[in-house]
């Protein structure tokens, strides 16, 4: 389903220096695989997501979701490919401090402007789901942050992605928490969603329901 | 794609608007303010304009001056037989009149002595004469103006005026009727009496008169009729109606400069404002439309929540702008402003400015301001939406 064809990515820090941040990475992963990328700190991770969700283009190389070439999308089409098929959960949620839960979980609808009574319906699934609902008015700045984590998740679900990317999402929680977001991660697999998860964390190695672990290494994938 | 207006974007673009509202107010002040002066003096120039204008075309197109010495005399009232004479000149007029220091209240009156003839006054002359009971040639009855009516009944001058001679005798004149006119700059402070009156208050013999005012019947001919006047009257001074207008357009332009300081300083704040928009986002705004495009927001989604911030800001701020100075200038009657604009007469009495409301003005001010600021939103969001979003977001 996801396929990165002996991908390159180098950043031009100026004219003499340069990062390469990833080199020759070929990857294929499957509809309905959970895949944790783990590696240390700038193993080039969060720029294979990136990659993934057409967030920036590769130096070389190539990246395929379900048969397109997500790495040459013009971005507005980049970022319909985005709304229609990705689901992001940030390390710092990204969330709208001052906007109340369900506002922030309305943002990835508004370019569609649905009809009030669909969006209604959506955004209520969702809170439903990853239990937030009690909070629904509430303003963000004032939740946990286990509840803004849930907001985050609830907003990269509303749109109903058939993708889930999450880049380090314990990174801000405590162990029980971080505990919590795993069992919400069970569900997410048993909706058959393909989820890939850039981690250093080690609570996520070993887990049963994770398809494969794949370990990042100066930006090559070690086998 | 739906071509129905995105209620969710103009929502989330007021919730944004309320999210930084120290900032917009501080804005929205500036914004409202230099409209409201700049539509302000547009308005009341207008109006200044317009009633200059109208007193212009009321006066005589040729006065003729005695000059003597680089300053004003008397001049001969046989010199009207001579303009009379020449060729194209329907019309000259001996004119006495004055001013008249009212010393009580520190302000010029312009008494001006009338024959029924002269067209300037003739309209409200005459209806003062129809409504029946008042003659004014050769009695003792004057008629003022509102301004002077007011001045006079502070002073408990209600039914006369008693006018001090340059002998030091005083002479009662009855007021016989208030006038109205249609130019009120110069007529507002005016007292109209007869020529014989007028000549005895100011100690003018009967042969002398103040000016001589001469009307040509083909107006294309004024400039060649005035020259020939001076020619024959060499110790003249000949003024025609266009020579009148370009000196109160010089008044009235240094009196618009003093304004246009105070515009500068509001517009300079404008800049700044706009200066601080387009010379970049902080970095809260950069990360926050990284988020929104990678939850499948499209350039054209962010630009068209940020067209509507700055769009939402700046209309209200110009719509307040615009009422506020309807208000000021047309029902407060512009205080401070108008004292600046309207100082030709000494008399400080009530001017009331014509309602001159041009859509040409509110067309202006809306070009020089709105688009402005909505272009120094839009651009450095836009610039920011086009980078790969990857970047905002770490
Ligand atoms: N926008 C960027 N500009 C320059 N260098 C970058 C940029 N993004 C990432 N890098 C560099 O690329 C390498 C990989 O980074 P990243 O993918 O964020 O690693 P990880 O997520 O594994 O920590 C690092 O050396 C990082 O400094
Ligand atoms: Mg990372």
């Amino acid at each position: 389903m996801i396929e990165l064809k002996n991908i390159t990515k180098v950043y031009e820090l100026n004219r003499h220096d340069k990062v390469i941040a990833l080199e020759n990475v070929n990857l294929a992963i499957e509809e309905g695989e959970l895949i944790v990328l783990k590696g240390a700190s700038g193993s080039g991770k969060s720029t294979i997501l990136s990659l993934i969700a057409a967030l920036s283009k590769p130096t070389s190389g190539e990246v395929m979701v379900d048969k397109k070439h997500i790495s040459k999308l013009p971005d507005n089409f980049a970022s319909i490919y985005r709304r229609d098929n990705i689901g992001f959960i940030f390390q710092k949620y990204n969330l709208i401090p001052t906007l109340s839960v369900k506002e922030n979980i309305l943002l990835p609808l508004i370019p569609l402007n649905p009809h009030a009574k669909e969006a209604e319906d959506k955004i209520q699934a969702v809170m439903q789901r990853f239990h937030i609902e009690h909070k629904k008015d509430a303003m963000v700045r004032q939740l946990s942050g286990g509840e803004q984590q849930r907001v985050a998740i609830a907003r990269a679900n509303v749109n109903n992605p058939k993708i889930i990317i999450a880049d380090e999402p314990t990174a801000n929680l405590d162990e029980k928490l971080s505990e919590h977001f795993i069992e919400i991660l069970r569900e997410l697999k048993a909706l058959n969603k393909t989820i890939i998860i850039a981690t250093h964390d080690p609570l996520f190695f070993g887990l049963d329901f994770v398809d494969r672990e794949i370990e990042i290494h100066n930006g090559k994938i070690l086998l | 794609m739906k071509s129905k207006i995105n209620l969710y974007l103009i929502e989330f673009a007021i919730n944004a608007i309320l999210r930084a509202k120290y900032k917009n107010f501080f804005i929205v002040t500036i914004f409202t303010l230099l409209t409201f002066l700049l539509t302000s003096i547009f308005f009341i120039t207008n109006s200044v304009r317009y009633e200059l204008d109208s007193t212009l075309e009321a006066l005589p197109q040729i006065t003729v001056q005695k000059m003597k010495a680089g300053r004003q005399y008397e001049i001969d009232v046989s010199v009207v037989d001579g303009i009379l004479g020449i060729a194209g000149v329907t019309q000259a007029e001996a004119r006495v009149w004055g001013y008249y220091y009212f010393e009580k209240a520190g302000v010029n009156f312009s008494v001006m002595g009338i024959n029924e003839y002269e067209n300037q006054y003739k309209a409200s002359f005459t209806e003062l004469v129809e409504s029946g009971k008042h003659t004014l040639y050769g009695t003792s009855q004057m008629m003022i103006g509102q301004g002077v009516a007011k001045i006079m009944k502070m002073n408990y001058y209600k039914e006369y005026f008693n006018f001090i001679k340059p002998d030091g005798r005083l002479k009662k004149v009855e007021i016989a009727g208030v006038f109205d006119s249609d130019t009120n700059l110069e007529s507002n402070d005016m007292i109209l009496m007869s020529q014989d009156l007028v000549r005895e208050i100011f100690e003018i013999e009967e042969s002398k008169a103040t000016d001589i005012v001469v009307h040509v019947a083909n107006p294309e001919e004024t400039t060649t009729v005035a020259s020939k006047i001076k020619l024959m009257y060499p110790d003249t001074r000949v003024i025609t109606t266009k020579d009148l207008k370009v000196s109160y357009q010089n008044i009235f332009d240094y009196k618009s400069g003093l304004f246009l300081a105070l515009f500068i300083v509001t517009l300079f704040t404008f800049f700044i404002i706009i200066y601080d928009k387009s010379s970049g986002l902080s970095s809260e705004e950069k990360k926050e439309i990284g988020v929104l495009k990678a939850i499948g927001w499209r350039v054209d989604d962010v630009l068209k929540e940020k067209f509507y911030e700055s769009f939402i800001i700046s209309l209200f701020s110009y719509t307040l702008g615009v009422a506020l100075s309807l208000a000021y200038v047309y029902l407060l009657k512009a205080p401070l402003l108008r004292d600046i604009f309207v100082g030709y007469s000494q008399l400080k009495t009530d001017f009331e400015l014509p309602f001159v409301f041009d859509i040409q003005t509110l067309f202006l001010v809306f070009f020089l301001s709105v688009p402005i600021y909505v272009a120094a939103t839009i651009i450095p969001s836009w610039r920011v939406a086009t980078l790969e979003a990857d970047e905002v977001i770490r």
